[in-house]
This record gives C-alpha cells, structure tokens and sequence, in this order.
C-alpha cells in the first residue's frame, strides 16, 4: 500500500478527535442554541442567529495540532519520512474537511427545509458567509474547516519541536504579523479602500483567498516538519 | 560487501555537550551488533540519528547506501522502536496492526505469536500498559516488521527474565530465517551476550570498542594470586586494572595468553580467569577519559 495512504489511514485511527469530539461538541452546541432560542419569545419572523457553528472549527483547530504532536513520534518509528507523514495527515485533513463541509451543507438544507428546525433558528446558516446556494455553503465550509486544520496542524509542528515556548513565540510572530499588515494599512492611508474592498467582495471572493491562505499554511507546515526531531 | 549501516566522523553536539564524536564505525548486512555503554554515554543519540529522526552536527551516516535523512525508499526499509517511544491513543492490537500497514515483509503470524507469548493484552490501552509490556510490545512490532535493518533501543527495558529469554530465542530464531541487519542497545551485556557477533561499545560519545564477539570473549584475563607473582606476570603487559588485599592481587591483563603464559601462570600459582564480556565492557567504558586512548588498542 502507498505510505500516503497508510499515513492517513493511521490518523484515521483516531476517530476520537477526528469524528466524535467535533460533531459532540456541535452536537451539544445545537442543544443549547435550541433550548436558548426556543425559550424566547417568539420574533415575528425575525431571524434568530445562534452563532456556535463555530465551535467545530475551534474543535478542529485543536484536533489538527493533535494529528501531529500525537501521531508523528509513533509514525516514525515505522519509518515514516516527514515528508510523507506530513503529507498523508494533510490528504486525510483534506478529505475530512470535504465530507465535513458536506454535512454541515445537508444541515443547512435540513434547517432551510425545517424552517429553522420550526424556531426560526439560524444554526447553520450564517449571514453572508454561509448564505448562498448549497455548492457555494460546501466550498466555503469545505474550505474554511480544512484551514483551521491546516493551522493547528502546524501549530502541532511547532509544540513537538519548540514545545510551550516556541508554540508562544509562533503565537506572538503570527499577532506582529497581523499588527504589521495593520500598521502598513494605516501608514499608507489606506483604509478606505481596504474597507472598499471588503465590503464588495463576494463569498466567493472571500473563499479564494481562504484557501490561498490554507495553501500557505500548509507549505508552511510541510517546511518546518522537515526540520522536527524526536 | 558494502556496509549495512555505516557513520563516518559522526558528530552531535547539544548546547554545551558533545553527545557524539567523531564516531566512525561500519556495520555488515546480515549482522547483530550490541550498541553498549553507559547512561548518557551517546547509545540512544547514534540510533535515533540512524533512523533519521535526529540530525547529525557534521559527518555522515549511510544506511543501505545511503543517507537516511528524509530518504523514503531508505526509510521504509527500517525500524526504530526506541525504549521511551510515545504511542498515540490506541490499543495494543491496533498499534501492531498500524504497524503492518508499514512493511511489506510484516509477518502476522509471528505478530500473532509474539502477542500471545508475551502476554500481551490486545484491547488495552497502550498507555495502560506497565513498563515491561510496553517494551514487549516494541519487541513484537520491531520483530514481526522482518525490516531490513532493525534498530532497537533497550529493547527490554522492564521486562521479566521469561520474557527476556523467550525476546534471545525468538530473535534468534527469526534472525536464522530471515537474516538482516540488526543493532540493539542494552545494559544486560551477559545475557544478551549469545546474541551478539559484533560489540561496539560507546563513552562519552566516542567509540571506544568495536570488535567481533568472539574476538573480546579472552580478550582481557583477570590473574590473582600472590602479589610478588602477580607483579613478576603481568611485567611488560598492559594491565586495566590492579586490585590489592593484603598480600593477594588481583589484576586484568589485555590481550591473549598463549600456552607458555599459562603454564608460566600456573608456575606461578596464579588464577587465571577469562573476563566476560560484560566484564570487558565495563573496564573499557568505566575508564576515566585519560587513559581511554590506550584501551581502545587493546
């Protein structure tokens, strides 16, 4: 068998923190939005926002860092090369982020269908983000769960190698970087058409750069898993 | 024959410690090497370099004909399964059969048996497991993987006797069947001793024995007895060590003995005992540093 797919078929393994603790927690998340939202007073048609889809992407944030500070010390121990284990994790990552991104759109449907599950409750759906048809909902999802997989998998880079104080100086990097972009805007006298630019750009638009962000995520994770010992 | 695994000049150096230096030694294929030495002396740094999963600060290591760094047709080929090796969250049977997915030449059957005679329970946490199982189920994967070039690290680190002896026979066994390269460290010098056909012995991060099996067995004898007949034998041969107790000494000779120096010996009412190789190793390693350059000679 390929060691690609013998890689990912060994993070399968971890159905724990792969498959129960996002949807789990999702699950609990869409318990409490219900209970919450069907205790108020009803709105006149208004629609009523949970907001706690985001707890799945949060979720997989985390269990992206685990596929790597868990998974890789065992992996080479068989003779993985980083390389391959790296790249098999983030083909697995790839296609859970697909078929995540595919529930989450059925559910959409559902709630659509439902009437917001009869409530007039908006868990699935998200203004602007999550609110086109059902292709653009699975790309953007699709896209935006492989990014945070993506993240946490190099941040699971960074904790086996550097450990509490590297995962804290890539933390900081990453919020100067941010605070850099930031200054630069500024300087330039730029925010208005940095303003411009968000306001007309589409979902679309928006998932694009996502995923070129996710792109660069990922080759920078592929460059630093080279250089991780244990 | 081109080496099996082979390191030129191997040097590691961690902020302000030389794990590894200068370390220079080949392996042929189809060998089993004991990698001895004592804590810290550098065992567990050269095999985690080997495998690829550490780096080295300058020199080479060649595994199979090449460097294994990152190398995947290299990689494949071996096992690495070290004393304090973290597992993720799984079962025994699950980490075993995770591990054949890996290697071509796993073999099941012996996976199988390893499992049943080491006791080893297949639904339970690997990190539920004691000390002593965690390190058989090391042994099963890194056996039953038949990798062309098997590394373990303290192999049996925990382990009961019964589980000890029955790792040399199935070792052993395998070995027979389906020779390939294999390098192990332990402290168990004497048990494992049966095992070995080579003995590089580590200090300090230098090789400071590297030697056929059979070469050391008689490589250094121990001769007590009365001092003044002690003194008179061991004039003009290397000696390791002295040992005194009012009139008796007792001191280690390097070298052989031929037949005119036993019979000199037994002129002499002197004991001769032949160190084990356990013995040998701890003279070797156990030197200070100063005297070490002579010893590796010997």
């Amino acid at each position: 068998m390929n060691t690609l797919t013998s890689v990912a078929r060994y993070q399968w393994t971890n159905r724990l923190g792969l498959v129960i603790l996002p949807w789990a927690i999702l699950a609990l998340d869409f318990l409490i939005a219900v209970m919450i939202v069907g205790s108020l007073p009803a709105g006149h048609g208004q629609p009523r926002y949970a907001g706690a889809l985001a707890s799945i992407y949060v979720v997989l944030l985390v269990v992206g860092a685990g596929t790597i500070a868990q998974q890789l010390p065992f992996a080479l121990a068989l003779g993985v090369s980083r390389r391959s284990f790296y790249a098999g994790t983030a083909l697995l990552a790839l296609a859970v982020a697909a078929v995540y991104g595919l529930g989450l759109t059925l559910l959409q449907l559902i709630e659509r269908g439902t009437g917001g599950w009869g409530l007039n409750m908006h868990f699935f759906r998200v203004p602007y983000l999550l609110s086109g048809p059902w292709y653009v909902t699975w790309l953007t999802s699709f896209v935006g769960l492989a990014l945070m997989l993506a993240w946490g998998m190099w941040f699971g880079i960074i904790y086996r190698r550097w450990n509490l104080v590297g995962l804290l100086s890539f933390i900081a990097v990453q919020a100067l970087a941010v605070t850099a972009v930031l200054l630069v805007i500024g300087g330039a006298n730029a925010w208005h058409s940095v303003g411009h630019f968000f306001t007309t750009l589409t979902i679309e638009g928006l998932t694009g750069l996502l995923a070129a962000l996710t792109v660069v995520l990922l080759a920078g994770g592929y460059a630093t898993v080279r250089r991780l010992t244990v | 024959m081109t080496p099996a695994i082979s390191a030129a000049e191997l040097t590691r150096r961690y902020r302000g410690q030389l794990a590894l230096d200068h370390v220079t030694f080949d392996l042929e294929p189809g060998s089993i090497t004991g990698l001895l030495g004592r804590n810290g002396a550098g065992k567990t740094t050269l095999l985690r370099i080997l495998a690829g999963h550490e780096f080295a600060s300058a020199g080479t290591v060649t595994v199979l004909g090449g460097s294994p760094v990152e190398n995947e047709t290299i990689l494949r080929q071996m096992v690495f399964v070290r004393e304090d090796q973290t597992y993720p969250d799984l079962k025994v049977g699950q980490a075993v059969q995770v591990a054949s997915w890996f290697y071509p030449n796993w073999s099941h059957d012996l996976a199988g048996a390893l499992l049943e005679e080491f006791n080893l329970p297949v639904n339970r946490k690997v990190r539920k497991l004691s000390r002593g199982m965690r390190s058989a189920l090391g042994i099963v994967i890194g056996l039953a993987a038949r990798a062309e070039v098997t590394l373990f690290d303290e192999p049996y680190a925990g382990l009961d006797p019964v589980s000890r002896q029955l790792f040399y026979d199935r070792l052993l066994a395998d070995y027979a069947e389906y020779p390939r390269t294999m390098l192990l460290s332990t402290h168990l010098i004497d048990e494992a001793a049966g095992l070995f056909e080579r003995v590089v012995v580590i200090d300090r991060g230098r090789i400071v024995l590297n030697s056929a099996a059979d070469d050391l067995r008689g490589a250094a004898t121990s001769v007590s007895g009365p001092a003044i007949a002690v003194a008179e034998f061991t004039t003009g041969r290397p000696v390791w060590n002295r040992r005194r107790i009012a009139s008796q000494e007792s001191a280690v000779v390097a070298g052989t003995l031929n037949e005119t120096d036993r019979a000199r010996a037994a002129a002499l009412h002197l004991r001769l005992e032949p160190l084990t190789l356990q013995e040998v190793v701890v003279q070797v390693a156990g030197a200070p540093a100063a005297s070490q350059q002579e010893r590796t000679s010997a």
